[in-house]
C-alpha cells in the first residue's frame, strides 16, 4: 500500500523539466498542445520559449496532424495532452502522418492508466495505449516510473530519431528512485535481485507496488528478480530472456489492460524464445471506475498482495 | 489573357495524357479526381511553386500537399514533367517496389512534401508547415489542394479554426469543387454547397474561381499571396473528369480503368 508517508512528485513536471534541458541544447524542440498547456504543467517551458509552442485548441487529431506538418520541416514537436486522446482519438494521425513517414514527433500522454484518471472516470483514463502504440511500426514507447525518471527519460527521448510515445501519470506519482539513478533508453533495469524463484516485470509508477511485493516476498523467503521495463518498445529482449532463463516463471504488473501491453509483450518473448509460466496482472479486460488510484489498484487486482499471490501460485506450479 | 496561358494549357494536356496512360497501365486509380485538378496542378508546378527539382529538400521551398491523395497520378505526372524524377517511373504506379505508391508518400517520391491518402489532412498538416516556416523566418508558402467531398471530415474544420486563429497568412488551400464525392453528388450525399461561407466565418480569406481557367487561377493565387494575416481558401469550380469528353461529369470515372480503346480515344482527343 502506498501511504501518505510516501514522497509524491509529478511525472508531468518531470517531463517539462527534462524538455527544458533538452530544448536548451536543441532549438528544434517545440511543444504542441490541444488546450492542454495547464494540464501539462508546461508554463516553465512556454515562458522560457514563447515562440516554441503552439496551441491548436481542443482537437487532438488536428494537433497530431499539425505536429506532423511541423516535423516535416525538421522541427521536433512534442505533442502533450491526455494519453487517451492521443492514442485513441488521434490514432490515425499518429499512425499515418507521424509514424508512417517516420517523422520526429513525440507524443506525450498525460493521465495514463488508473494513475491518471483517478476521480475523473474512465473517459479520462486509458488502459489501451500500450497495445495501440505497440502495434504501430517504428513507434518507440517509454513509461517512466517516477518524476525524476520522467525528466531523464525525456532528455534521452529527445535524442531519438522518429516517432515516440511517452506515457505520464496524473502528477501524484510516488518517488521510487534516488535522483542519482540514470535512465538508459531501451534497457530494462533489474530493481531487485533476491533470487531466481520468479521474475516480476513491471512498467510505470505501479512499479512501486512491485517493489513492495518483492521485498515482502523476500521477507517470507521467496526470492524474486524484479525488472522494470520502462522502454516497452523496442523491448529489451536480451534482459528479459536472461531473467526468464533463470526463473522459468514470471509475473507482469502494469496499469493497463492485460491485453496488448507489457504482459502481452512478455508473453510473446516467452512463446517465441524462452518458455516460462506467466501470470499477467493488470485490468482483466474490464473498465475501471472513478476513485482514488491506490484503492482502484487494490480493487482491480493490481495490489501488492495480488503480486505476492501470483508469485506464490507460480511457485506452486514449479 | 496572360502570356503563359498557352504553354500551361499544353502542359495540362500532357498531364492528362499521362494520367490516363498511367491508370490504364496500372490497372487501378482515380481518373476523375486527377483530371479535375490537372489545371490547378499545372498552374502550381509550372508557374507558381518556388521549388528546385535538383534539391527537393531545399528548406526554403514552397510546400505542396495533395490532400485528396487519390488524385496522385496527376501529381506524379507533374513531378516527373518538372524533372523531379524520370518520366519512365510513371508506368510503375502502384506496382511492387515502385516509388509511386497508390497514394502519395513523402521520402519515397522525390518532391512529395507529405504523405496523404486518408482524407482531410492537407489543411491541418499544411498549417503545421506554415507555422514552422514562420518560426524559422522562411518566406515559403504552403499550398494545399483538398477535395470538396473531403470537407466532410471533421479535422478539416478543426484546422480551419486553428489556422485562422494562428494567422497563418502563408497557407493557401484550394478546394477542388467538382460537386461529386464517391457515392454521388455532394448535394445529395452530404450537403455542403456554399463552401466559402464556413471558412470565411472561421476567418479565412476566400475566393471563388473557375478552376480550369489559368488566368483566374493565377490571379487568385496572387491575391492569396498578398493576404498576410488570414489563411486563404480558393474554391475552384471544376468538372470531374475534365478534358476527356467521355469522362467529364461522369462519376463512374471516380475509380475506373480505361480500356485500350478508351485510352486511344482520350489520347487522340488530348493530342497537341
Amino acid at each position: 500500500m502506498i501511504t501518505a508517508m510516501d514522497k509524491i512528485a509529478s511525472t508531468r513536471e518531470g517531463f517539462i523539466a527534462g524538455l527544458l534541458e533538452a530544448a536548451a541544447a536543441d532549438p528544434k524542440i517545440c511543444l504542441v498542445f490541444a488546450d492542454s498547456l495547464k494540464a501539462a504543467r508546461a508554463t516553465p517551458f512556454t515562458e522560457k520559449y514563447p515562440d516554441r509552442w503552439f496551441d491548436v485548441g481542443i482537437c487532438e487529431q488536428n494537433a497530431a496532424a499539425f505536429s506532423a506538418g511541423l516535423a516535416s520541416t525538421g522541427l521536433k514537436p512534442f505533442f502533450n495532452t491526455y494519453a487517451g486522446f492521443i492514442t485513441m482519438r488521434a490514432c490515425e494521425q499518429v499512425r499515418s502522418f507521424a509514424a508512417y513517414p517516420h517523422l520526429n514527433v513525440k507524443f506525450i500522454g498525460l493521465n495514463g492508466g488508473i494513475y491518471g484518471g483517478e476521480r475523473e472516470g474512465v473517459t479520462h483514463m486509458v488502459f489501451e495505449d500500450f497495445g495501440i502504440m505497440r502495434s504501430i511500426a517504428g513507434m518507440e514507447i517509454v513509461v517512466p516510473a517516477d518524476a525524476g525518471q520522467a525528466r531523464k527519460a525525456t532528455v534521452a527521448f529527445a535524442q531519438r530519431e522518429g516517432p515516440g510515445y511517452m506515457r505520464l501519470g496524473s502528477g501524484r506519482e510516488p518517488v521510487i528512485y534516488d535522483d542519482s539513478v540514470p535512465f538508459e533508453f531501451g534497457k530494462a533495469r533489474v530493481v531487485r535481485e533476491y533470487g531466481t524463484d520468479v521474475a516480476i516485470f513491471a512498467i510505470g509508477p505501479i512499479l512501486k507496488r512491485a517493489i513492495l511485493a518483492a521485498d515482502a516476498l523476500a521477507r517470507e523467503g521467496i526470492k524474486t528478480t524484479l525488472v522494470e521495463v520502462h522502454t516497452l518498445k523496442p523491448l529489451d529482449v536480451n534482459t528479459i530472456t536472461g531473467v526468464l532463463r533463470q526463473t522459468r516463471a514470471a509475473v507482469t504488473l502494469e496499469d493497463h489492460n492485460i491485453n496488448g501491453g507489457l504482459g502481452s509483450a512478455v508473453a510473446e518473448v516467452i512463446a517465441e524464445q524462452e518458455p516460462a509460466t506467466l501470470i499477467r496482472l493488470g485490468l482483466r479486460d474490464v473498465f475501471a471506475e472513478s476513485g482514488d488510484a491506490e484503492l482502484l489498484f487494490d480493487h482491480y487486482g493490481m495490489g501488492t498482495p495480488h503480486v505476492c499471490d501470483a508469485v506464490k501460485q507460480l511457485m506452486r506450479r514449479k | 489573357m496572360r502570356p503563359e496561358v498557352p504553354l500551361l494549357t499544353a502542359q495540362a494536356r500532357q498531364l492528362r495524357r499521362d494520367v490516363f496512360s498511367m491508370i490504364h497501365h496500372c490497372g487501378d486509380g482515380h481518373p476523375g479526381a486527377a483530371l479535375s485538378i490537372a489545371d490547378l496542378i499545372t498552374a502550381l508546378y509550372f508557374k507558381v511553386l518556388r521549388v528546385d527539382p535538383k534539391n527537393p529538400e531545399w528548406p526554403a521551398r514552397d510546400r505542396f500537399i495533395l490532400s485528396k491523395g487519390h488524385a496522385c497520378p496527376v501529381y506524379y505526372a507533374a513531378l516527373a514533367r518538372r524533372d523531379f524524377f524520370p518520366v519512365e517511373w510513371l508506368p510503375t504506379l502502384r506496382k511492387l517496389g515502385s516509388p509511386l505508391q497508390g497514394h502519395p508518400v513523402m521520402k519515397k517520391t522525390p518532391g512529395v512534401d507529405m504523405t496523404t491518402g486518408s482524407l482531410g489532412h492537407g489543411i491541418p498538416i499544411g498549417a503545421g508547415m506554415a507555422a514552422a516556416g514562420r518560426l524559422a523566418k522562411l518566406d515559403y508558402f504552403t499550398y494545399v489542394i483538398t477535395g470538396d467531398g473531403e470537407l466532410n471530415e471533421g479535422i478539416v474544420w478543426e484546422a480551419a479554426q486553428s489556422a485562422a486563429h494562428m494567422k497563418l497568412g502563408r497557407l493557401i488551400a484550394f478546394v477542388d469543387n467538382n460537386g461529386w464525392q464517391s457515392g454521388g453528388y455532394i448535394k445529395d450525399v452530404s450537403g455542403l454547397q456554399n463552401i466559402a461561407a464556413p471558412f470565411a466565418a472561421f476567418g479565412w480569406h476566400t475566393q471563388e474561381i473557375d478552376g480550369h481557367d489559368f488566368t483566374q487561377i493565377l490571379d487568385a493565387i496572387e491575391l492569396a499571396q498578398a493576404e498576410t494575416e488570414r489563411p486563404s481558401l480558393i474554391v475552384a469550380h471544376t468538372i470531374k473528369g475534365k478534358g476527356i469528353p467521355f469522362t467529364e461529369n461522369d462519376n463512374s470515372w471516380h475509380k475506373r480503368v480505361p480500356t485500350k480503346a478508351e485510352l486511344a480515344s482520350a489520347l487522340d482527343h488530348l493530342k497537341d
